[in-house]
């Protein structure tokens, strides 16, 4: 008893000690994003907080506190559950394949009963950057750079991807495949192998864009090349989109003004389009301020990736880094009609609580990567644990 | 050893490389950044003035006001089409709605019986998308309360302040000013004015007939547009203050007519069917043109039911028929005094006499005249209607010249009065026969006499009937009919531009003397009097056959089946002396025209010389007695008072 005593009095400074290390400037900015959704998701439901913005602050609260839980986990700890994480997610995005649900024509949801239901691709998001950070932690810079064995990590990759794809959910398996190929091209592929690469994928982006897509989503990218050809049809998201920027102007239409969507003009307005509601409302100001704390946040990840000492710390934190990274791209550039629409949200500041959750438990990681920075992880199984 | 070893340099390249790589990544997310707020400034500073535009088109709409429509006045300015407000309750689809439902649900308040239920949802039906149907009109303030109270549950029927076409005076008025109704999906142009928005509108009413349908485009006037706010359904939200533009209306119609007169004229007719036409003789302005029986035309406004069209449709004796332009006759003995003018232009002289044994013997038949009239110079022929005279001049002239004559006096032809759809009748003569008929191309002297009796394939209009009595009383002018005064204050030709009638003046003032006689000693002695001391009327009576009675079918007189009957004709002037108005009376199988269509034609005469300021002084000098309300008085026994 007294050993456990003392254990745990040794273990609660060193709680606190790891708290400590959490980068508050860090979940200052991550605040500042989420109470800028919720002030929005209030003007937009007519200033109430139902039926978005209370329920968006109460999961903003869990998932944060979960972030700082999961910051003071061990590195090592982290390690030790990136195979199977990896292997459970795969099980289970085979499970949606056979036994899923089908919501709005795609198979992406599992029903867990009495848990609700998720979607396993976002845990994916997760396992596939701990799982490839775990496999390039044992692997040489030399082999890294060019080996038989990168045939594993583009397994790895392609696995996920292709099951994602065919739910199918495209702006997922973008993600993936994206998030998987920045830590790769991180932990030092041949520049020879990548420039290959992307010549091969743009050679097959033709064939695969006639012959694979499904209608609906070939039509949005049609769509996105000529919106205006088909403003009332599919065209009518972007184009209502651009419209609520381009009429925001500077300093804005003012907070509950916006007509575009305050009129309902502008769809999803409080999930994939939130940010096209705020340029509305805010204007180019209110939209710079945005992008500079998406940055920032954005710039301090990537700063805790670099002062990992470990490698398995660089990968995991750069990988979800990255994946943060593109979220804001890609939503950004298709609210700002330079990329068709593929229903992926402006993360912390979009509705919606699976993409808030999988982003705070990638920053979770992230600041444990930062708590744990000095800590090695050892290529062995045996000091894991 | 089974573990990879890995040494300390390639640790140190692990980090580089990935510092290294980050570096670029890092760059690479900037770059990505900067391009969102480079794409941001683009839209927001460069092209915000469009976007504005835009954003603007979106959250205001212009919701189309229909114009009031042009009022109609007759010649003194008293209103006989205006327009009043009525409440009406619009129903829009809404999507994922069924209408089956709104409609039933309405129907618990609202007086809805099944058929009008299934006729509303057909409308909506045949309406195109977005726009709203009138469920009803002219509903209460209590049941458009108790609509609005339960907005909620009946969402897209809204209710409606608008204006309704209204007809002060119901169906005197029927026949000339037609009617508007609903606009139909055959109205709709693909151009031109009838495919502007506008007709859409449930408040929108077109013009279907009559001057209504004529001057449709002037009597329209330009819609006015009121602001709303809408959401992206296209739900109204709110008005907007300011930047509605008004509607214009229609322009006004002064017509002709004299309200007083028209009245009179519908009513003289009991129930009798038939037409009148009295014309200022002077001017050509039409003062009364009377159809009869008539019909309401504020019931088409709203929208007749099935049942109640049938019935005015099926009526044989048509009172949805303009009796006055679109109905042809023959003119009967009316016609004489057109022949006559004929005879004395030929040479014939009014002295020469014609002995009438009561019938005359031509091609081997017997041919009846109505009285045995002995010898008869060119007067007392018209005055007491001989046809043994009238037989034997018309022989001597020949079809061609009494139809050129005819032709002169305004028969056989259109007037362009404004209102569609009139006949021209018929005037026959030997190229017409030939047109007409390829088998018998030869005109046959037996056809002759029929024709200078004003029967045979003569065919006339009642308008046309009152052109030729005013060119006959005018005398020098070959005068037109006018109906419409002004449109929008702007006056339309009247009688001055007229050309010159193309008779001896000397020719016409016997034929009117004749005339006088008529009503005097003649035909109409008994009936055609107005009682007006020394201001009288003449004219000329015809009973005309509408059936041939050696078929055995039709009777003279009024004996007989309604439709076998004669048409009773009367047509003339006043005062005798100094022609200033002309009258043609029909009364369709009214039998004798002395008895069916002179009292009818007096009756109206006496009204518009008492109306007239001129006539009246003259009627009222002394020493002459003034005279009473002329209606009390009954048919005028004997001569002139």
């Amino acid at each position: 008893m007294s050993f456990a005593r003392l254990t745990s009095r040794a273990e609660r400074g060193r709680l606190i000690d790891k708290l400590a290390q959490i980068d508050g400037v860090f979940c200052l900015a991550l605040i500042l994003i989420a109470g800028a959704g919720a002030l929005m998701m209030f003007s937009i439901a007519g200033s109430s907080w139902e039926p978005w913005a209370s329920n968006h602050i109460t999961r903003f609260g869990v998932a944060f506190v979960l972030m700082v839980v999961l910051a003071v986990i061990d590195l090592r700890v982290w390690a030790a559950i990136a195979y199977p994480l990896y292997a459970v997610s795969l099980i289970l995005l085979i499970a949606v394949e056979l036994v899923g649900d089908v919501r709005l024509g795609a198979q992406r949801w599992l029903d867990l009963g009495p848990l609700g239901s998720f979607q396993p691709s976002e845990i994916m998001k997760l396992g596939l950057v701990l799982a490839l950070g775990r496999f390039y932690h044992g692997l040489s810079a030399e082999r890294a750079r060019l080996s038989w064995q990168l045939l594993i990590p583009a397994a790895m990759i392609g696995a996920p991807t292709l099951l994602v794809a065919h739910q199918p959910d495209l702006g997922t398996a973008v993600l993936l495949a994206l998030t998987g190929l920045t830590v790769v091209i991180l932990a030092g592929l041949s520049w020879k192998v990548i420039f290959a690469g992307a010549g091969l994928v743009l050679a097959a982006l033709p064939p695969f864009f006639f012959f694979v897509l499904h209608d609906y989503q070939r039509q949005r990218i049609l769509t996105f090349i000529d919106p205006e050809s088909d403003p009332s049809g599919s065209g009518y998201h972007i184009l209502q989109s651009k419209i609520a920027l381009g009429s925001g102007g500077l300093l804005g239409k003012g907070y509950g003004l916006g007509s575009q969507s305050q009129l309902n003009f502008l769809p999803e307005k409080q999930t994939d389009f939130i940010f096209a509601t705020l340029a509305e409302e805010f204007g180019f100001l209110g939209c710079a301020a945005i992008l500079l704390l998406y940055a920032a946040v954005i710039f301090m990840a990537l700063r805790t990736a670099s002062l990992a000492h470990s490698h398995f710390g660089r990968l995991t934190a750069a990988g979800v880094t990255s994946t943060f990274a593109l979220y804001v791209l890609i939503n950004g550039a298709m609210v700002m009609g330079m990329a068709p629409v593929v229903g992926v949200p402006m993360p912390l500041l979009s509705y919606g609580g699976s993409v808030m959750l999988t982003v705070m438990i990638g920053f979770g990681l992230v600041q444990s990567v930062r708590v744990h920075r000095y800590s090695e992880v050892t290529a062995s199984k045996s000091s894991l644990i | 050893m089974t573990q990879p070893s890995i040494i300390l340099s390639d640790v140190n390249a692990r980090q580089s490389v990935f510092h290294r790589r980050a570096f670029l990544l890092g760059g690479g997310i900037a770059a990505g950044i900067a391009a969102l707020g480079g794409r941001l400034g683009y839209l927001q500073l460069v092209e915000n003035a469009r976007y504005a535009k835009l954003s603007t088109s979106n959250q205001f709409n212009f919701r189309l006001v229909p114009p009031p429509r042009g009022l109609i006045t007759d010649r003194n300015g008293a209103i006989l089409a205006t327009n009043r407000p009525n409440f009406r309750l619009l129903y829009a689809r809404q999507k994922d709605q069924d209408p089956e439902t709104v409609i039933s649900t309405l129907a618990a308040y609202l007086p809805m019986d099944e058929a009008r239920q299934q006729r509303i949802l057909k409308d909506l039906g045949n309406a195109p998308r977005n726009t709203p149907v009138a469920i009803m009109e002219d509903i209460t303030w209590e049941q458009f309360s108790a609509v609005n109270i339960r907005g909620t549950e009946l969402p897209g029927v809204t209710a409606d302040m608008g204006e309704v076409r209204v007809y002060p005076h119901g169906g005197a008025f029927a026949h000339v000013i037609g009617y508007v109704a609903k606009v139909n999906k055959e109205d709709i142009t693909e151009t031109g004015p009838n495919a502007e928005p506008i007709m859409l509108h449930p408040g929108f009413r077109i013009g279907r007939q009559g001057l209504e349908k004529a001057l449709d485009l002037e009597l329209r006037g330009r819609p006015g547009a009121q602001k709303v706010e809408v959401d992206a359904r296209g739900r109204q939200v709110r008005l907007a203050p300011g930047g509605d533009v008004p509607a214009t209306p229609g322009k006004e119609v002064q017509l002709s007519l004299d309200m007083d007169l028209q009245l009179r004229g519908l009513e003289l007719f009991g129930e009798e069917s038939g037409a009148a036409v009295l014309m200022d003789c002077r001017s050509g302005d039409i003062l009364a043109m009377v159809s009869a029986p008539s019909f309401d035309a504020n019931r088409f406004v709203r929208g007749l039911s099935g049942a109640e069209y049938k019935a005015l449709a099926e009526y044989d004796h048509k009172p949805l028929f303009n009796k006055a332009l679109t109905a042809t006759y023959p003119p009967g003995s009316t016609f004489k005094t057109l022949v006559a003018v004929a005879a004395l232009e030929a040479g014939i002289s009014a002295d020469m006499t014609i002995n009438c044994p009561g019938h005359w013997y031509f091609g081997g038949r017997r041919w009846r005249c109505d009285g045995v009239h002995g010898p008869t110079n060119m007067h007392d022929a018209i005055a007491s209607s001989c046809d043994t005279y009238f037989y034997t001049i018309s022989l001597r002239l020949g079809p061609d010249r009494i139809a050129d004559t005819a032709r002169r006096f305004g028969l056989g032809q259109a007037f362009d009065i404004g209102i569609p759809g009139q006949k021209k009748g018929l005037i026959p003569d030997t190229a017409y026969k030939r047109r007409a008929f390829p088998r018998d191309p030869v005109w046959h002297p037996g056809e002759t006499p029929s024709f200078g009796i004003g029967q045979g394939y003569t065919l006339v209009t009642a308008l046309q009937q009152c052109v030729a009595a005013a060119r006959m009383a005018n005398g020098r002018k070959a005068l037109v009919p006018r109906l419409i005064r002004s449109v929008g204050g702007v006056p339309r030709p009247d009688a001055s531009a007229a050309p010159d009638l193309d008779f001896d003046p000397a020719h016409l003032a016997l034929v009117r003397e004749a005339m006088g006689s008529v009503t005097t000693r003649g035909t109409a002695a008994r009936t055609g009097q107005i009682g007006l001391g020394d201001v009288r009327m003449s004219g000329k009576t015809g009973t005309a056959q509408g059936y041939n009675y050696n078929g055995g079918r039709g009777v003279h007189g009024t004996a007989g089946p309604w439709h076998l009957r004669d048409h009773a004709w009367f047509t003339g002037f006043a005062p005798h002396d100094t022609p200033r108005y002309a009258i043609a009376v029909l009364v369709e199988h009214g039998g004798f025209g002395a008895q069916a269509a002179a009292p009818r034609a007096r009756d109206l005469m006496r009204l518009a010389l008492l109306k007239d300021p001129e006539l009246r002084s003259r009627i009222e000098r002394p020493p002459a007695p003034p005279v009473a309300v002329a209606d009390s008085r009954g048919p005028v026994e004997g001569g002139p008072a």
